[in-house]
């Protein structure tokens, strides 16, 4: 198993000077020069490494010795993407074992999984294994997800291996697994409008839009107070606002939350901004609102000004927002 | 337990008030070494270095350091083209990141390049801060090499050996044209056009298409529309004439980003995180909407996050380290923090810094 190779620590824990493999190497000491800004107090190890790092890439070494010495100089600072680069290089010339390099990935991934430089790596080691590897960087993503599901580096990459690999078979039921993990992914909500819009064996958005419409309706009236759903809504009628305001499921999920009197927010945000793209409420949602306006608030015959009220008492937060949203809906009915 | 002081605040407790002074000292000691764990960052220097002077500069004390030694140092990091055939090369010839990125010349050896969008762009940020004359260095070599890091799709790759490509770098590439005054190193509408795909079905901007909404890839979008001159300032009070990003949709991502406790979230359902009280704030200010956030809460917010010890962290409660500290400053500049300068939003520096330049 290659993966035996990487247990715990990569480095050895003898100096590099005190390795007879490296005795005819002399290392090449950083010159901060006369007068250095924000010097960083490096450890002996660091100094050592990167100083050794700096004598085979200037003697442009490119073997299986100086391809170990970049894995410890990544283990020491894996951003380091002239280590990474030189990595890149060397595994060229050497004709290194690409598979074993994703298992090198595995492991530094483990202690860095926000390093923008390891996913870069892994993706050019990716593609020139091209469909060989599809099920195991998907796979790898996965297990990123499971120690953190919202791992951006992560999604990107699994998006690429996707478009550039292939596997979309399951994605949409992937997709299905970590929103019934937690349904207030986002991330998760992100990759099914990614999968539905991109993927070659669903047919588009356009395909896909009705039964989404169902489950995202469904997601919505199990936890109204879920922005993700709200705005996935709105995604899927991204273009076509007017079809968002004929769809009848649409006010209808509305009506169940405003009726209910219960993390209701996001629901009247929804009302607000199907009235601005021509909505003509039912007399059930007008009274809905009403019933919401207390003794503190006129009932107002002018929906929006009613809605921007209550919205402006429950979330304070952004009360001058929903005023200025008042505001606007009303010029915008005058200028009609 | 401590004792309550006079106005009834346990003195254990973190102050209750904007602390510049010890912000000040913070900097300073950074700005003179670093602790170890910053060696993991070593390749950032300059970013490192321009979180810490820009960072003085906000809280008006750029006289504490000695600005001819910081520009001898920040120039020492350019990468120089043998003669003019060497500017068409292929490579970038900008400012490297840090000494493991650059190396001397070597009889008969390779002279490799390493230099990088990012570092670039810091460099000159750090450079207009502390006074050095931009016209002074060799734009045309920096600016006509910048050009081969641009994608076909409109990207930006940070350093020409090859890198990830994603709206941080188109913000870099506009700051850097705007602060040389040139904009002959991209093509401003295939940069456009490459934002305009990342804004995603929510109005927010993931970092490349296809990718969640984000308040940093959020904020390199819109600064970098507002730098190339796509988006005028305050668009909200401009809804009416056309625009080239869904700026309803953008606004309202925006504003929800401002959590129950005051704080800003950079994505969806996350907690709040200091630094997107300037990611996301600052995208507000430049749509001219600052005044709908309750700043009142997100004040009380960044107050949990400053360290007693000077700077702010993440989250509350945790250790101060830089980055959140500088992003911290410029959230209090953004509150109009008295004592501390006004941040100028699309270019990330001070507003006494951009003095003389085209915006």
């Amino acid at each position: 198993m290659a993966a035996a190779q990487f247990p715990g620590n990569i480095s050895s824990q003898i100096p590099l000077s005190q390795r007879p493999e490296w005795a005819d190497v002399k290392p090449v000491a950083q010159d901060d020069g006369p007068n250095p800004v924000v010097s960083i107090s490096y450890s002996d190890k660091f100094l050592e490494t990167m100083n050794y790092f700096r004598a085979i890439y200037l003697a442009d070494e490119r073997s299986p010795r100086a391809l170990q010495l970049t894995a410890e100089a990544i283990e020491l600072n894996a951003g380091n993407y002239t280590v990474w680069q030189f990595r890149r290089t060397i595994l060229e010339s050497i004709n290194g074992n690409l598979h074993e390099e994703l298992d090198f990935v595995d492991h530094i991934a483990e202690a860095n999984p926000k390093n923008y430089q390891i996913w870069h790596h892994r993706r050019w080691v990716a593609e020139k294994l091209g469909t060989d590897v599809t099920i195991r960087e998907l796979e790898f993503t996965g297990k990123i997800f499971s120690e953190d599901p919202k791992n951006y580096h992560a999604w990107s990459h699994r998006q690429w291996v996707l478009q550039a690999l292939g596997g979309w078979e399951n994605e949409l039921s992937y997709c299905q697994e970590l929103l019934e993990d937690d349904i207030f992914n986002n991330s998760a909500w992100n990759q099914r409008f990614f999968v539905i819009t991109k993927s070659p064996l669903l047919g588009g958005l356009s395909s896909m839009r009705e039964s989404e419409v169902t489950y995202t309706i469904q997601a919505i009236a199990a936890n109204p107070e879920n922005e993700s759903p709200w705005r996935y809504l709105r995604g899927l009628y991204k273009d076509d606002p007017e079809a968002l305001v004929k769809d009848p499921r649409v006010a209808s999920v509305c009506l169940e939350v405003l009726t209910a009197k219960s993390n209701y927010v996001h629901a009247l945000n929804m009302v607000l901004d199907l009235l601005s793209h021509g909505f003509m409420p039912s007399s059930e949602i007008s009274s809905a609102v009403g019933a919401l306006t207390t003794n503190s608030l006129e009932p107002d015959s002018d929906l929006i000004k009613s809605i921007c009220s209550v919205l402006e008492l429950v979330d304070p937060m952004r009360g001058n927002y929903w005023k200025w949203r008042r505001d606007t809906a009303v010029a915008q009915a005058c200028r009609r | 337990m401590g004792e309550e002081d006079e106005y009834g605040w346990d003195s254990d407790s973190e102050p209750q008030y904007f602390d510049k002074d010890r912000h000040v000292q913070f900097l300073e000691m950074i700005f003179e070494l670093l602790p170890s764990p910053y060696q993991t960052q070593e390749i950032n220097r300059l970013t490192l270095a321009y979180f810490a002077i820009v960072g003085l500069d906000i809280l008006a004390s750029l006289d504490r350091i000695n600005k001819d030694a910081v520009i001898e140092w920040v120039l020492s990091f350019q990468a120089l083209p043998k003669n003019e055939d060497e500017v068409n090369n292929g490579q970038f010839y900008g400012f490297h990141g840090s000494r493991s990125s650059q190396f001397q010349h070597v009889e008969g050896g390779l002279v490799p390049n390493g230099s990088h969008l990012a570092s670039t762009y810091c460099a000159l940020a750090i450079l207009k801060t502390v006074g050095y004359d931009l016209s002074l260095l060799d734009s045309t070599s920096i600016l006509k090499s910048m050009k081969n890091l641009q994608q076909p799709d409109g990207s930006f790759m940070p350093i020409h050996s090859g890198a990830e490509t994603d709206l941080r770098f188109v913000f870099c590439a506009a700051s850097i044209c705007l602060l040389l005054g040139n904009w002959c190193g991209m093509d401003k509408e295939r940069a456009k056009e490459y934002i305009l795909r990342c804004q995603s079905y929510d109005g927010g901007f993931g970092l490349i298409p296809g990718s969640e909404s984000h308040g940093g890839a959020t904020y390199c979008a819109v600064a970098s529309l507002r730098l190339m001159g796509y988006i005028e300032d305050d668009l909200v009070s401009k809804t009416v004439s056309p625009c080239v990003l869904n700026v309803p949709m953008l606004l309202d991502w925006c504003l929800k980003r401002q959590s129950d406790d005051g704080g800003f979230q950079g994505r969806l359902n996350k907690p709040s995180d200091t630094c997107y009280a300037f990611w996301v704030g600052g995208v507000l200010r430049i749509l001219g909407a600052h005044n709908f956030i309750d700043e009142g809460g997100l004040r009380r917010f960044l107050l949990t996050t400053q360290s007693r010890y000077g700077g702010f962290s993440k989250f509350p409660g945790q250790l101060p380290d830089l980055y959140h500290s500088y992003y911290g400053f410029c959230a209090f500049s953004l509150l109009e923090e008295p004592g501390v300068n006004p941040v100028f939003v699309n270019l990330g520096m001070s507003e006494i810094a951009t003095v003389g330049l085209h915006l």
